[in-house]
């Protein structure tokens, strides 16, 4: 490998990276921007979300690398696991702003985003006592199927699929909010949740979606988690979700396209870091970048300013 | 209104005792009968976390030693009784060094506690030996090799009081690290090395060590990198390996980052030579990585390998059907280090003395005893007197369940202490 490949390489990694930090970032930066929530719950969520997919995977029958599967088999079962996961991760969210949030939600202050650090606590712990604390094998049934983009440099089959499942899903998010009559009603009561029960939305109803759909991509990002990685583990929520919600604040929180362009930055910085300085001082780096961004723009790179309603 | 209010109190009371209860459990103290000479051993192992599996098979060989001997009516008319406790905790994954700390001092707490087994890592030991050697209370590790914490360099701040409380079962990386080094050398005909470690204490220490002796004996290190046990991608640092093309990695650490080491290098580098301490030996690590990116790792254990020896075959049979797993070179270590916490109680019982942490910690530094492993005796720091560092290298043995330690790593050889040339 000649150095321009190894270059050439770590920006591949990068990129890979950053669309693993934004489908991550992403349900949380929407549910930041519909219902002004931090949820710290979402990257546990995750979590779960990876541990249920693996399950999934097993159940049809894979384990380990020892089943490869491809064409049609394998788009089916990455499609059942994936609207699968979607489905009981979105009913996990569901569940939790029901039985949790609900009745914060007039409360002034930051007492619902402390109780969502407690949701978050919930689910790690049932995790790390019910599948205990070593990482598990994720089934990985994707051929070793790989590119040269030059002799040196390799694109690996599940990146293209982590970039595609990252796009795919953006494109869905933002078309969603933009196109449909819910997502209209979600950014109405993102504006001003007074004026949109005046005109005759139901809020509840509203919020319940955004955590539906928060949560439902929460769990398609452990999926491809696993996927890619091919292990889980009950603290993958932690380091991955800093680094997403790092992404999220860097892209401006609430902006979709901003959790977009935050991660790969940040996947970038990691990587390019990692190579011509030192992996150790990664997280130096980033939040150095981080707070120098915040301190010239507040918002982050595509926030908007929000006027405060006292 | 009324009744509400009862019902919660009813809810309070029934929470509250609940959770006394809970607490008194889980402490773990053995009930002590008074009319029985009983004393107590303290084990202190990371149960739960990344190392749960190399710390029980620990345990289990140190319970089938105390349960032997109390089976045989006790030590020097002395009955065994066992406290476990445990420093793994949530937050940090694995083992914790404060909760390490924790447990030392509430085995200083309890004055039935004479000695203790253990613990298994050298950042627990780090943390527990200064509150330890305040006591005079003795610990033997089957498993803990970080030098520094017996070096009498740093007497002073692993034992102001100035005895050796910190015995070992298992030799230390001083040798673990370089032995492996001009294995490498020799016999690997490895002439570059990268070196990663997972920023624990025992991880930087047996790369440390490794990365003295490389350069010394003339491989080129081409760079050592520290690696966040809690991230989950290394993709970068792997690359970046890739792109310099060393003959040899060599990974200081534990299970925890070890996982995602051997995934991602097999993923991205699989032709390279993979080398690692005895971090590496763990049932756990091998069903998280599986086969056939575990494959081909060569590692190392800080004592002799006697688990073959066809005088160890009825102690395995007996191991196995007790605990329903194999046992690991540990968990012989851990057998020898209650047979010499046993015999010291003897001999301090048969001496007229009184058996107490003093005693028994004077006993245990003049020990002289044949064990499974070999002849045990420890010189004034506390360290074993035999050096042997056995070499390994996983080999798919398909009849054996993925994770069984003593049939998928195959042992090679002893490393040697000094390169051939």
């Amino acid at each position: 490998m000649t150095y321009s490949d190894v270059l050439l390489q770590q920006v591949i990694n990068g990129v890979s990276l950053g669309a693993m930090y934004s489908l991550l970032a992403l349900g949380f930066t929407m549910v930041y921007g519909i219902i002004e929530l931090i949820n710290f719950a979402h990257f546990n969520v995750f979590m779960v979300g990876a541990f249920f997919s693996m399950w999934i995977l097993k159940l049809t029958g894979l384990a380990g690398e020892k089943v490869i599967l491809t064409g049609l088999p394998l788009a089916g079962v990455l499609l059942l696991a994936l609207v699968c996961v979607m489905l009981f991760c979105g009913v996990l969210g569901v569940v939790i702003e029901r039985t949790v949030l609900r009745p914060l939600r007039n409360v002034p202050g930051t007492a619902a985003m402390i109780t969502t650090i407690g949701v978050s606590y919930i689910l790690f712990n049932v995790i790390l006592l019910s599948q205990g604390a070593a990482a598990v094998n994720f089934p990985n049934p994707m051929p070793k199927v790989q590119w040269n983009v030059t002799v040196g440099t390799v694109l690996k089959l599940r990146e293209v699929l982590l970039w595609t499942i990252a796009l795919l899903l953006m494109l869905g998010l933002h078309f969603f909010v933009r196109r449909t009559r819910m997502g209209k009603a979600m950014q109405a009561t993102a504006q001003d949740q007074e004026a949109a029960r005046m005109m005759g939305i139901e809020v509840d109803s509203v919020v319940m979606t955004t955590f539906f759909l928060g949560s439902a991509l929460a769990g398609a990002a452990g999926l491809v988690f696993g996927l890619y990685y091919n292990f889980a583990s009950y603290v993958i929520g932690y380091t991955a979700g800093l680094r997403a919600f790092t992404a999220a604040v860097l892209g401006g929180i609430g902006s979709i396209p901003g959790a977009m362009l935050g991660g790969v930055i940040i996947g970038l910085i990691e990587s390019l870091g990692g190579q011509l300085i030192a992996t150790r001082w990664t997280d130096v780096i980033i939040f150095s970048i981080l707070v120098i961004v915040l301190v010239f723009r507040p918002t982050g790179l595509f926030g908007r300013m929000m006027i405060r309603k006292s | 209104m009324m009744i509400r209010i009862n019902r919660r109190q009813l809810m309070m009371t029934t929470v509250g005792a609940l959770a006394l209860s809970t607490l008194a459990i889980s402490t773990g103290f053995a009930p002590v009968q008074a009319d029985e000479k009983l004393v107590t051993i303290g084990i202190e192992l990371p149960l739960t976390g990344a190392d749960a599996d190399s710390a029980t098979r620990i345990k289990n060989g140190a319970i089938m030693a105390i349960e032997e001997a109390n089976s045989k009516g006790g030590v020097g008319g002395y009955k065994l009784a066992v406290t476990v406790l445990d420093s793994g905790t949530s937050t940090a994954g694995q083992y914790d060094p404060a909760q390490a700390a924790t447990n030392a001092k509430k085995f200083v707490a309890d004055p039935s506690v004479v000695a203790i087994v253990g613990p298994e890592m050298s950042g627990e030991g780090k943390a527990m030996t200064p509150i330890l050697s305040a006591a005079n209370l003795a610990t033997v590790t089957p498993s803990s090799t970080n030098p520094d914490i017996t070096d009498p360099k740093f007497a002073g701040q692993y034992k102001p009081n100035g005895k050796a409380i910190y015995f070992r079962t298992v030799t230390t990386d001083a040798f673990q690290g370089p032995n492996m080094a001009n294995y490498m050398r020799d016999t690997l005909k490895v002439k570059s090395v990268y070196i990663l470690d997972d920023s624990g204490a025992y991880g930087v220490g047996i790369s440390n060590a490794f990365e003295g002796q490389a350069k010394k004996i003339g491989m080129t290190v081409m760079g050592h990198d520290q690696l966040d046990p809690k991230e989950a991608d290394y993709t970068t640092v792997i690359t970046k390996i890739k792109g310099l093309n060393p003959d040899a990695v060599y990974y200081g650490g534990v299970a925890q980052a070890g996982v995602k080491v051997a995934k991602q290098l097999h993923e991205i580098f699989p032709s390279v030579i993979k080398a690692g301490g005895d971090g590496m030996v763990d049932g756990g690590l091998l069903s998280a990585v599986g086969f056939p990116a575990i494959e081909g790792w060569y590692c190392t254990q800080a004592s002799p390998h006697v688990m073959d020896d066809a005088s160890m075959t009825d102690w395995v049979a007996r191991y196995t059907k007790e605990f329903k797993m194999t046992p690991s070179d540990y968990a012989i270590t851990a057998y020898d280090a209650v047979q010499v916490i046993a015999d010291s109680i003897k001999r301090v019982s048969a001496g007229g003395q009184p058996v107490n942490r003093d005693t028994v910690r004077d006993a245990i530094q003049s020990a002289n005893i044949n064990t499974l492993q070999g002849p045990v005796s420890f010189d004034e720091n506390g360290d074993i007197v035999s050096k042997v560092i056995s070499v390994f290298e996983i080999t798919h043995d398909p009849k054996s369940a993925d994770d069984d330690v003593q049939h998928q790593y195959k042992y090679i050889g002893v490393a040697p202490e000094s390169p051939t040339s």
